[in-house]
Parts: C-alpha cells; structure tokens; sequence
C-alpha cells in the first residue's frame, strides 16, 4: 500500500467525496474491493442511482460542508442504466465546473468520469489520479469554504459556512 | 318482369334492360365493338344489330338500345343478321385493314379481304364513341369528343389539340377497342413494359395479402384525383369498380378513423422498408429496367405476378445470363454499415429460381456467405451444386452498355482478379433499413434507436423484446434485421412476455421513485423533459406529477428541478445531504 | 410613435380584451419607471424612451401574481422590447404565462442609456432591434450596423490569473448583502420557495457568509442555463452594483459555444440542460 500513503508537503489528506451511480461505477468500486485492487481511502463514496441525480447544488455542498475534491462517476454514454441520464450529468457537471474556475477554484477540483461496471481497474486508477491531483491544491478555499478569524462572534458561521 | 323471346327461346327479364343486356345475360353471343356495360349504348359499331319482330313485321334494330319489351320477339343469328354483320365487319375492314381485333371478328363472319382500299391503312379509329362515353360519364374530364361530319368525322380534343383538361388517367386508353388511343409521358422516364407494381387504381396487392382484399389508390384513382382537382365539385367522376362489384363492397366513404384504446402493454412490430438503391450511382439502378431489387424479383417470380412466376427480361425474353449483387447498401459506410441478414440467403434462393426455372447461368457476386440458420448451409451447398458461379467480391458497378446487356464489375479476391462479366439481368440484394418515420413512432412510444437506425432492446444480449419503457415491447424487424423463422421467435417472445405481464395482475416497481410536492412545483416542466420513461406529465392544475408504475427512480427530475419540488424516495435531498456530512465527518 | 402606442393601449382598455397594460411612465422625480394602466384614460402616462431599460416582463410571472385557487388568470398588455420578448418566450415555454391571456405589445429598441447618457454595453453588443413575439409592433427598428464582441466582457475576466480571478469575485460578492433584488427582478426566477431561503436551510443559512453568497450566486447563475435572456435587470438593480452579467453571461457563453448554439427565448425549445444529447454538443468531458 506504499504508493497510496501520503507523503504531502503539510500531511495533507484531501477529502474527496465520489459521487458514484449504483449501476456502473458503484459497481465498479465494490469489483475493485473484492478484487482486491488497491484503491485510495480517501475517496468517500456516496452512491446514487444514477448520474444525474446528483445536482449542481449536492456539488456545492459537498465542498461547503468539507470535501476539497469531488468526483462525479457514471457510465458510459450510450450505456445508462436508466437510457439517458448521463446525457444530463455530461451537460451539467463541466457546465458547473466552468463557471466554479471562473470564480477562481481551481480547475482540477471538480472532475466526471465515466467508469463501467467491468471497469475496476479504471476505477481505482481514476480515483488514485484524482487524490494525487486534489492532494497537490491542498486545501478548498475560498469561495465555497472560509476560515473565519478568531475571535469574530459570527453565529453560524463554522469553517465552510455549515452552521 | 317480361319475357322475349330470343331466337324461339322464352327468356324472362328484368324491365328496362336492353335485349343485348338480356340475350348475354342468357348466355347467347352477340358480337359488339362500341358496348360498354358501365356506359351509356350508343349503338355506333352496328355490329349488335339482331332481327326484332313485332307485330308481323321484322327490322334490324341494334340490341344495345333496345328496350326489352314484353312479348318481344328477336332473332340473333337469322341469315339477314348474318349478311348485315358482314357487311359491316367489311366496311370496319376497309377503314381500318390492320386492327386485328376486327381481322378476328371479320374473319368469324367470313370476310377476309377488305372490300374496298384506302388511303389511310394504319386507322385504327372506329368512331366507335367509347373513349368519348368513358371521358364524359366515368371520369367526367369532358376532353374528347366527336367534331366535323361525314368522311371528317374524328375524334379528339377540341380542335386536335393537347389540354390540360386531360387528367392523364388513361382511361380511354384501356376501353378503347382497336388500341387507337396511346399514353405519351411528356418527360423522359424509364418505364418498365410489364410493370411489376399495381396496373390499376383498384388492386389487391399481392395474393399473399392478409387480409386479400382490395385497396384503392387514391393518388392514382380517377374519382379521388377528380374530387382532389375540381375542389369537389366532380366528386362522383368513374365509380366502375363501384358498379361492378357484386358484393357492394366498395366505399369510397371510407375516412381514416383514430381509435383510442386503454392498454396495458404495447408491441411495436413495425416492421422495415428497404433501401433505395438509386441512391448509389455505381449500381444504374432506373437506368434499365433489367436492374431489379431482390423484392421486385420475387414479384416477377411469383405465380401471381405478372409474368405467371417466369422469370423474363423487360423485353419479354427469359435471360441467358443473370448477376445477382449481394450487400447493396449494407455492410457499406456510405450506406448502412451493418450487415442486413436476409440476403444471403434470399439471394441464393433466387439464383436457384432462374437457374430452374430458365437455365441461365447465373453470378453471385458476395462478400461473406451468411448461411447461419438450420439447413441453411446445405442449402448453400447445393445451389453452388446447381451451377451458380460464386464470385467472392462485392459487385462493384453495373453498366448498362448500348445494345442494353448490363456490365457487372468487381473483383474475384480468390482469384485475385478483376473481373466483368456481360448480363441481360442484374438483381440487387437490397439492405433493409428503418422505416423513414421510425423517429416519429420512437417519440410516440418513448424509444430509443440504436445506431443502426432500429428501435433499441432493453439489452443486446438478455432482454432482445423489451424496452426501457416497461410495458412497450419489440418484436421482429422493428428491432433489427432477422429473417422469418427468427421473426417468429422474436415476436412469439414478445407476446409471452406481454401475457406473464398482464396475467401476473402486478407490476413490480422501484423502490426508489420519486414524488412531487405540488405545493412547490411551478409547473415548468424541465422534469417532464427530464425523464427518460416519460413517468412524469403536467397535470390539469399545472403541477407535475409522476406515474409510479413507469418511473424507475433515477432521480433525473430531482437534480433537473429548481424548486426542490421532487422528491426521490431513499435518495432525497436531506438523505443525500446527511450522506455527504456522513461521509466527510463520520 | 408613441401616440399610435396609446391608441393601442387605449384600444386593448376600453374594449376589454385586457385588463391592463404594463408599461413605463416618467415619474414624479423624471426618472422612468413601470406603470400599471388600468384606465383607458390613463393611456397618455405611457412613454418609451432610451431610459427604458427595465424588463417588465417580470411582473407577468406566477411570484408577482399570486392567485387564490379557481381565480381566473387577469388579461394583460405589456410593452416589450426584443430582449424583454426572450424572457416571455421562457415564460411560455415553461407554462409560466397563458399566451391568450397577454397581448403582447411589441417596441422596435433604439439601444438603451445609462443615467448619463451613455449607451449600455448590453445594447452595444445586441442585434436583435425587433422582438421575435408580439401581437402589435411599434416604432422603427434602427439600422444596427457593427456590433461590439459578444464575450469580450465575460473573456477578461476569464485571461485573469485565477488568483486575481478570485480576488475580483471575492471582493464583489463580499459586498452582497442577499436582498435579493436580483432574484425578484428576474423573470426566470419564480419559484415559490427559493432553494437559497428554505426553513429549514437544507442547503445554506441566512447569513452573509462568503460560502453561503458564493451558493446563492452560483446556484442561480446555473439555474438560469439556456434561460437567461440578458436583459441585464439583475445588474441593474443590485443596490451593491454587483456586475451579475459577468456571470449570468459566462454560462450564456458556454451554453452556447458548447451545447449546438443554442440562445434562451429564441424558441420553443427548452434549456439544453435538460434535453438529450443531440450530437451537436461540443462538452468538454473533463477525462
């Protein structure tokens, strides 16, 4: 497990929350797990039925509330489960992740992938990618998380503005 | 009822017919040119005249006007008859010496030689008056008619000249006796000399029908074309097939109707068109009419065709030599790249016919042999046993030279050569594709199409009749190219899946479907336009509601709606919320 | 001109086929405004001028007119310019407004002025001088000869470094207060809860937190994705002089120059977001 510990300038562990549709790329991961294939531990999974369950507002989230990467994973256009729900999840997230690099988070943040369930070698490739690649922004900042100085009374204001 | 009495036969009839009508109607012969039954009589030809006694006194009088009266005596085939028929017959003779219909009827009476010479031996004119009955009360165009007098007399449009009052229907054409009225097409078309389509407005289209009945075109019919042209005001023009059917079965009231019917499961078996092959230059496809689709053969091959099921050229001859193209159009990028596969086997099929049926020798240009089925590779088998020439290479061209044999080019990759070989008929195995309004029955029924063009399974491999959309199922070509046997299979699964449906009384659905709280929603409808099942509609108030027996809980409508008005089941926004905090701080 | 818009609008009164007609007045301080005219008489308060910049199609939609249940839908006249008439055309698309129940006054647009008499760059950047929806037009549409660069606004920002890209936002949104004039001037914005203000703050408070502003503005600039018209009132009456249009027009920018061109209210097609993919999409798939 050598090539997963983290060796980071401040010992850093980015928390990255994968969003990952039942189907495929769920699939995936558990195939990567009882196969045995190394994948990294800090990728926190939640699972939806499908992509384009999850919104630009569940992205946003997510980062307000502590991830400092997330990855959304579905399958394969032409390959969705339910016909035509990562035709709105393809529209949707770079859509999202445009507009987030132009209010100044950085591009490799927010990224989708399509992973199949027979794909879990590529699962634990793309995960392991992203981790290395959140690990090396460090931190989420500003503007979806602050950090409020000491001593400032603002009620329900915690770090990331999740009272 | 009266009764005549027609060559010492008493014979009942109807009052108001004509004698001719009773006397054929008794089975007794009397020859007529100009006598139509949907016609007014006209008694032109003369050649109906019979002997009518009355009273003692007996004249020649014309059986198609005379009135049926009662008592009425007639003689048929009396010695003054006779002499009348022939005279007649001579002078039709004379006028027109080289129609054979009057040949055959003049010699029947004994006349052989015309009696007098003219100066016009090529008429075949007769005045007999049908072409103008037929243009005045079947088809009501009013455009020909009798003008000048005596020796002048013709018929034509006014002043000989072409009008546009002529539909073009042709019907003079057929009821003209002698064969002295011809269509022209104004502009250059390849027409065929025995049409393999319909040859009439009102037709059966094949014996094989189901049900076999006859259709009516209405592009093509006269009454239709005449009501369409005169904006109604000829809206009773023709009407034969009408007065001639005995059953009263013709209506040409009948309107499309749209039934609305409540189901529980649909099965679209629409079927497929075939490709046009004209849209590849190389194959001249309409640039001869020795260049057939494997459709239009088994048309000419079929007992019921128009040929009797012989396999013969355009010009009427059975061909000494035949090609026969394999993938046209399909298995070709800059057609159908997927492989249609029927032809292989049709095609060897139809290399058989001729070779049985006319000897001649026969090509098969292919690429691969698609001989999948049972016995369907002895089959194969034993027509390369016939005879048939197998050439490994896909037909590339087809020229039609100038004496109208037909070049078909390609390469033999056995041998490594190119090579031509001189036809009189080239058939092309034609691709079967989608019908061309495939995107329309999609939409209606929420399916997808594969790349191919043909409406998607739910999966290629264990689910090849249903859809995505539960209750909506497949069967036969609708889902892709397959033969007959396979049709059979296909569909006769499609039907059991429907029955275990509809006997199961239930219907399993998702757990995780979603629900809208009207009191949010704004009716906007993106979630409508969301759903990959169609589950979700506006309602009358506006709102969206969802149809739980179709949705599938994807959650698609949650993320695509603004107002947090949708609510998945097992994934709602609080869950998937607490998840993430679960998740990031757990 | 504008005598034959009074006559119409007096016309449309007097014989009852609306009940209303929005349009703009100059009011008691000389600034223009909308007007509500339920009078025929009252027909002589309408003007249009170039200080007519508000989108009064606002007012046509279900937050603005709330109905008690079996209230019949009031009959309305509305004057709209071409940029006006998109957000109708959004309207009807998503069965916000009744098309029987609104005549639609249609004013070929000259270009709108600021305050101080200077063009706005929304109108130098538009070519659109007539509205593609209207049931009576009125006024000449101008020669519109060159236009300025689409995006040239939206690309500065996009060539900063994303450091001074963020600075720039923070310091804007550091000055937004969530009064939400911005969402109620918006046309689009009907909700009837917004996702930004639920009870039970599901998503974010009610405080001015940089996060919390950073959601609202993001989550609405998305929202309106193949909607936004681009009639800039947003902009025009943040009290914060918070430039909005940099962001709603960022997303118009990418909805077009990836989802097959696609403009909002030009059509009756929906927002791109929401439809399947068609082939013409040029998305970077992030891989």
């Amino acid at each position: 497990m050598d090539e997963l510990s983290s060796n980071t300038i401040e010992g850093f562990e980015p928390k990255i929350v994968a969003f990952m549709c039942n189907w495929c790329s769920y699939a995936a991961a558990d195939s990567a797990g009882v196969a045995r294939i190394p994948s990294p531990p800090d990728v926190l999974p939640v699972r939806v039925m499908c992509s384009a369950r999850v919104s630009a507002e569940l992205v946003l989230k997510a980062f307000m509330s502590g991830a400092d990467g997330v990855i959304v994973l579905g399958c394969h256009i032409g390959d969705c489960h339910y016909d035509s729900g990562n035709h709105r999840t393809v529209k949707r997230i770079p859509l999202l992740r445009k507009l987030l690099i132009y209010m100044g988070v950085e591009p490799d943040r927010l990224r989708l992938k399509w992973v199949s369930a027979a794909e879990s070698p590529q699962f634990a490739q793309v995960t392991k990618k992203f981790v290395e690649d959140v690990r090396a922004l460090g931190p989420l900042s500003a503007p979806l998380r602050v950090e409020e100085p000491a001593g400032v009374n603002r009620p329900g204001v915690v770090e990331g503005g999740v009272p | 009822m009266v009764t005549l009495i027609i060559d010492g036969q008493e014979i009942q009839a109807e009052e108001g017919q004509t004698v001719l009508e009773v006397a054929r109607q008794a089975g007794i012969e009397i020859p007529t040119l100009c006598y139509h039954p949907l016609l007014e009589p006209f008694g032109a030809c003369r050649l109906c005249v019979v002997e009518v006694i009355r009273r003692g006194r007996s004249r020649l009088e014309t059986s198609c006007t005379h009135p049926a009266w009662d008592r009425l005596e007639v003689k048929t085939r009396s010695p003054a008859v006779i002499e009348a028929r022939k005279v007649i017959l001579g002078l039709m003779l004379s006028r027109c010496p080289n129609v054979p219909v009057i040949q055959d009827l003049a010699r029947e009476y004994g006349v052989t030689e015309p009696p007098f010479s003219t100066d016009t031996p090529d008429e075949k004119c007769i005045l007999c008056g049908l072409c103008v009955r037929t243009c005045h009360e079947l088809v009501k165009a009013d455009v020909l008619n009798f003008s000048q007098a005596g020796v002048e007399r013709r018929v034509g449009p006014p002043f000989l000249e072409k009008t546009r009052q002529c539909i073009g229907c042709g019907a003079c054409t057929i009821m003209c006796p002698t064969g002295a009225i011809e269509i022209v097409l104004e502009k250059e078309a390849v027409y065929k000399e025995k049409p393999l389509g319909p040859t009439s407005a009102i037709y059966v289209p094949s014996l094989q029908a189901v049900p076999r009945v006859p259709v009516i075109d209405t592009d093509a019919c006269i009454r239709f074309r005449q009501n369409d042209r005169t904006d109604g005001e000829i809206a009773d023009a023709c009407g034969a097939c009408q007065m001639v059917c005995e059953a009263g079965a013709v209506d040409f009231d009948q309107q499309d109707e749209i039934l609305e019917l409540d189901v529980g499961a649909i099965i679209v078996a629409t079927g497929f068109e075939m490709w046009d092959p004209a849209q590849l230059s190389q194959y001249s496809y309409g640039e001869s009419p020795n260049i057939i689709t494997g459709m239009e053969f088994e048309r000419l091959s079929n007992a019921g065709g128009v040929t009797g099921g012989e396999i013969l050229t355009a010009e009427g001859k059975k061909p000494e030599r035949v090609a026969i193209i394999h993938c046209v159009g399909s298995r070709d990028h800059n057609a159908h790249p997927y492989c249609s596969r029927v032809c292989c086997m049709y095609s060897l099929k139809q290399a058989h016919l001729v070779r049985d049926k006319t000897g001649a020798e026969v090509y098969n240009f292919y690429m691969d042999m698609r001989a999948f089925g049972k016995a369907y590779e002895e089959f194969y088998e034993r027509v390369q046993k016939e005879g048939v020439t197998f050439v490994r290479g896909r037909g590339a061209e087809v020229e039609v030279l100038s004496d109208g044999k037909l070049r078909v080019k390609g390469e033999d990759t056995n041998l490594g050569r190119l090579v031509a070989v001189d036809v009189d008929m080239v058939v092309l195995s034609t691709a079967i594709e989608a019908p061309h309004d495939a995107d329309r029955v999609a939409a209606l029924f929420g399916l997808s199409r594969s790349e191919d063009g043909f409406f998607a399974e739910a999966h290629p491999k264990m689910r090849p009749v249903e859809t995505n959309t539960d209750g909506v199922f497949l069967a036969g070509v609708a889902q892709g190219p397959r033969d007959v046997p396979d049709t059979v299979a296909h569909a006769g699964a499609a039907a059991s899946m429907v029955l275990s449906m509809l006997d199961k009384g239930e219907v399993t659905i998702s757990p995780t479907i979603s629900y809208v709280l009207t009191r949010y929603c704004t009716g906007c409808g993106k979630c409508v336009v969301v759903c990959p099942y169609t589950a979700i509609s506006l309602g009358e108030d506006g709102k969206a509601g969802v149809n739980d027996a179709l949705c599938k809980g994807c959650g698609s409508c949650a993320a695509a709606c603004p107002s947090d008005a949708i609510v998945p089941l097992h994934f709602t926004d609080d869950q998937m919320v607490g998840q993430i905090m679960g998740v990031l701080y757990g | 001109m504008i005598e034959e818009l009074r006559a119409k609008a007096r016309e449309l009164l007097e014989s009852e086929t609306v009940e209303c007609v929005i349009g703009y007045e100059v009011g008691p301080t000389g600034r223009v405004r909308p007007v509500f005219v339920y009078e025929p008489d009252d027909v002589d308060r309408l003007v249009f001028n170039t200080r007519c910049d508000h989108n009064l199609v606002t007012y046509l939609n279900r937050r603005n007119k709330p109905r008690k249940r079996g209230e019949e839908v009031p009959t309305t006249g509305i004057l709209v310019k071409p940029c006006d008439a998109r957000s109708l055309q959004v309207l009807l698309n998503e069965n916000q407004v009744q098309r029987d129940k609104v005549t639609v006054i249609g004013v070929a647009c000259p270009g709108m002025q600021n305050a101080d008499g200077t063009p706005e760059a929304r109108c130098l950047r538009c070519n659109q001088r007539v509205p593609l929806l209207y049931d009576a037009l009125f006024g000449e549409p101008p020669e519109v000869s060159d236009i300025a660069d689409t995006y040239a606004d939206v690309e500065e920002i996009e060539a900063l470094p994303r450091e001074d890209r963020l600075a720039y936002w923070l310091s804007e949104l550091d000055r937004c207060i969530r009064c939400y004039a911005c969402r109620q001037a918006c046309p689009g914005c009907f909700c009837d809860v917004c996702e930004s203000e639920r009870d039970d703050s599901l998503w974010i408070g009610i405080t001015d937190a940089i996060p919390e502003k950073a959601f609202f503005h993001i989550t609405r600039a998305f929202h309106l994705a193949g909607r936004c018209g681009e009639c800039n009132a947003c902009e025009m009456v943040c009290p914060m002089g918070i430039p909005l249009s940099l962001l709603n027009r960022k997303i118009v920018k990418e909805v077009e120059q990836t989802m097959g061109g696609y403009h909002a209210g030009l059509s009756e097609e929906p927002t791109p977001l929401v439809t399947r993919l068609t082939g013409e999409e040029d998305i970077d798939e992030i891989h």
